[in-house]
């Protein structure tokens, strides 16, 4: 008599254990990827070979729309130069998905094109480019390299500088008799303002920022001007301080005196009535150039720039408002070919040129921002053209004197973006008459303190 | 001898029990076929969901923000959020919402379902309601932007045609608050109506048919059979509304960013600054917050709309 034979006993308990384990191994092994602390150790980037010609292939990331089309053409000439090089160019909402992507490590790119204000928040993930940024440095605008400066190390290849200029309605100005050589200081444009609607009663000639980010982003070039950030150099806050309080305290006075549209960037409101000639006054950054060109309709060609007024006379004639970069994630498959791109995109003379040189979205070529390569900045050797939708006016020009004037020693702090909710939304009810500027600062440094910094 | 003869079957039986029963159960216990079949759900369940929630719950006590080392910190992500004023705001602006959104939007669906459940328009009428779902909400938003401007808006523009004042849609935290709203409802009130259709339709019609002999009106057969009779797709429609109102992201983030004041970043919005900030650990606690202040209101909304019987 045989015992039947049985297959081997394997209890519901023996059996869960046995998937937990597996689970836990497959989890852990996919988590690997994402685990606290993986992110790959910051050691200088170093200088690929050049003894070979580059090859390879490399995923690159740009925001989607206008820019793409431009860094399209722009990513062909270095593809031309190094036909061994395969780039997959792809138009994605960056600013949406890197963070995610870099805290994953999943189908991360090797490189992608990155907001300024948001650089310092993903910085423990990018490739600490100081070395190879090392000889280029001093020719890069100071601003530019404060931004892309984090803890000391250069996380980002500098791109475009957005120097802030003020666009007005020639039109206008010229009929309500107000000389635009004239407006050298804050004081002469609000003086300016007032004789507008002296003339035209139903105007509210300067642009008041009506969107949270922005307004922060405006209020910070207004204290970029004035040689103020956010922090000091030791990353101590320094926003109730007197270049954002005599922002705030300009702004104010636009507001009470009723003088300003508030409206959000090109949203209706700010169109229309820019069109209809009611808003004339725009301190805003370069790429405002964009609304004539691209969204007014009766207004095109009667808008002009000229540097920003100066909050003393004599004073720097401009501060920074936005600006991007280029950034090699820690993660990236081949980060030493990203950055041969960005070298030839950003320092290379074939690059910039056709970055900024004419192309399809652009045809007088991209004139939203200037490099912030300084011997990209020539005065004689203009990148983009003259402008047909502002009078045919050589923007080239206006915005190089601007952006040389721009002060450095500007740092961004890791919680900017997070300011928005304090100081951002502050500057929002101040706007809307429920908050003095003195109010603004004092709250807005209480709770920036207490919950970005307090809580770092 | 009677005993005997009556618990004669009795024991046999009992012993057939004994005999058979304890080997079908190890053959049960033995064999892995069973445990084969379910193995691909309980891989996809444990890798996918229950390992994100164990590592969620783990981050949640941690500071970390993305890279780095892990440094766990207690409670103090809990207590942080439970103290801050920016988290609170952010509940009550989702509480505000869900107030504007799911009573108008049961009440609106149910009428819209009645009135449809009985309309030969029912077939066309049902697929437009999906049309709200399908369009794009970018694009939608757009369309609200402009239909709701302070000053070019044709809302405000209808509103001047009968002499009311302009509001400031976009532009006060009570008008952005109902703007929101609004874009809510159109977006989701279609779905909760074919909810409700479905419902309705359970509902006998001899149940109506034998009020309307007793001689009950419209409005008695609506009060009396339609409403006590979908309590229980209504209280499904309140639970749904209530997880979209509080895990609201895209139309506040697309129609006001939040603002203005603030007055328009729901618990959702709020949840997304972290993560987008790299505040994983503060992220992670905020959404097991989220998800005990979601379930505790779900299960009073079950309670509370429970019909008499059930209770």
């Amino acid at each position: 008599m045989t015992t039947p034979s049985t297959p081997p006993s394997l209890s519901r308990r023996t059996f869960l254990r046995g998937a937990g384990a597996v689970a836990l191994t497959g989890g852990l092994a996919a988590a690997a990827g994402c685990a606290p602390g993986s992110t790959a150790a910051n050691k200088p980037l170093a200088a690929p070979s050049v003894t070979a010609p580059p090859s390879g292939e490399i995923t690159i990331w740009d925001r989607s729309g206008d820019l793409f089309k431009v860094f399209d053409k722009a990513i062909a000439s270095f593809t031309a130069k190094y036909p061994k090089v395969k780039v997959n160019h792809l138009a994605v909402d960056v600013n949406a998905k890197l963070p995610a992507t870099l805290i994953s490590g999943a189908d991360v790119p090797d490189g992608a094109f990155y907001d300024d204000a948001l650089l310092t928040g993903v910085a423990p993930h990018l490739q600490d480019l100081t070395d190879l940024v090392a000889p280029y440095k001093a020719d890069i605008a100071p601003y530019k390299v404060g931004v892309v400066t984090v803890d000391g190390k250069v996380v980002a290849v500098p791109w475009d500088l957005d120097p802030g200029l003020l666009f007005y309605r020639e039109d206008v100005l010229t009929q309500a008799g107000v000389d635009p050589a004239g407006l050298t200081t804050y004081d002469t444009l609000l003086d300016a303002a007032r004789t507008v609607r002296g003339k035209f009663p139903a105007a509210r000639p300067i642009h008041l920022e009506n969107d949270q980010f922005l307004g922060q982003l405006w209020l910070d070039m207004f204290a970029n001007q004035q040689g103020g950030a956010l922090v000091d150099a030791g990353g101590k806050l320094t926003v109730d301080s007197d270049p954002y309080r005599k922002a705030l305290t300009w702004l104010d006075k636009v507001r009470a005196g009723g003088l300003g549209t508030l409206a959000k960037y090109t949203q209706p409101t700010d169109i229309q009535t820019q069109d209809a000639g009611t808003q004339v006054l725009v301190p805003w950054a370069q790429w405002f150039v964009f609304a004539p060109q691209q969204l007014l309709q009766t207004s095109k060609g009667k808008w002009r720039a000229v540097p920003l007024p100066a909050w003393q006379a004599g004073g720097a004639r401009s501060g920074v408002m936005g600006g991007s970069s280029f950034v090699i994630p820690a993660k990236a498959k081949n980060p030493g070919l990203a950055w041969r791109l960005y070298e030839h995109l950003v320092f290379g003379k074939d690059g910039y040129t056709t970055v900024y040189g004419p192309n399809d979205v652009y045809p007088g070529g991209l004139n939203t921002s200037v490099p912030s390569y300084l011997p990209a900045l020539a005065p004689d050797s203009p990148l983009f053209k003259p402008v047909a939708e502002l009078g045919g006016q050589d923007l080239w020009q206006v915005a190089v004197q601007a952006a040389k004037q721009v002060p450095g020693g500007y740092r961004i702090p890791v919680w900017w973006s997070k300011a928005v909710d304090y100081l951002g939304v502050n500057l929002q009810k101040m706007l809307a008459g429920q908050m003095s500027p003195q109010d603004v600062l004092t709250v807005s440094a209480t709770q920036i303190q207490k919950n970005l910094i307090d809580t770092q | 001898m009677t005993m005997a003869t009556m618990t004669a079957p009795a024991q046999a039986t009992e012993a057939q029990v004994r005999g058979t029963a304890p080997v079908r159960r190890r053959r049960r216990r033995t064999s892995p076929v069973p445990y084969l079949f379910v193995a691909p759900f309980l891989v996809v369940f444990l890798g996918f969901s229950a390992y994100p929630i164990g590592f969620a719950l783990q981050l949640s006590f941690t500071n970390w923000h993305g890279a780095g080392v892990l440094r766990f910190t207690g409670l103090a992500n809990y207590r942080y959020l439970l103290t801050s004023s920016d988290f609170w705001g952010s509940m009550v602006n989702s509480g505000l919402l869900w107030l504007l959104v799911v009573p108008a939007q049961v009440l609106l669906a149910l009428v819209v379902a009645v009135a449809l459940s009985r309309s030969r328009l029912r077939g066309p009428f049902s697929a437009s309601l999906i049309a709200p779902f399908v369009t794009p909400l970018v694009a939608m938003a757009q369309v609200w932007i402009i239909l709701f401007d302070k000053d070019f808006g044709a809302v405000n523009h209808a509103l001047a045609a009968v002499g009311l004042p302009a509001a400031g849609w976009l532009t006060t935290a009570s008008g952005a608050r109902i703007t929101v709203a609004l874009l809510v409802l159109w977006r989701t009130t279609g779905y909760a109506v074919i909810l409700l259709m479905a419902g309705l339709t359970s509902i006998p019609a001899q149940v109506y048919e034998a009020a309307r002999l007793d001689g009950a009106g419209a409005w008695t057969q609506f009060w009396r059979i339609t409403v006590p009779l979908t309590t229980r797709t209504v209280s499904f429609v309140v639970v749904i509304g209530t997880l979209t109102v509080f895990q609201l992201f895209a139309e506040p983030f697309v129609l006001t960013g939040g603002g203005p004041f603030n007055a328009t970043r729901t618990a959702g919005l709020y949840l997304y600054k972290h993560v987008t900030n790299s505040d994983l650990g503060l992220g992670a606690a905020n959404s097991m917050l989220l998800v005990v202040m979601v379930f505790a209101l779900s299960l009073a909304s079950i309670r509370l709309l429970r019909s008499r019987e059930e209770r």
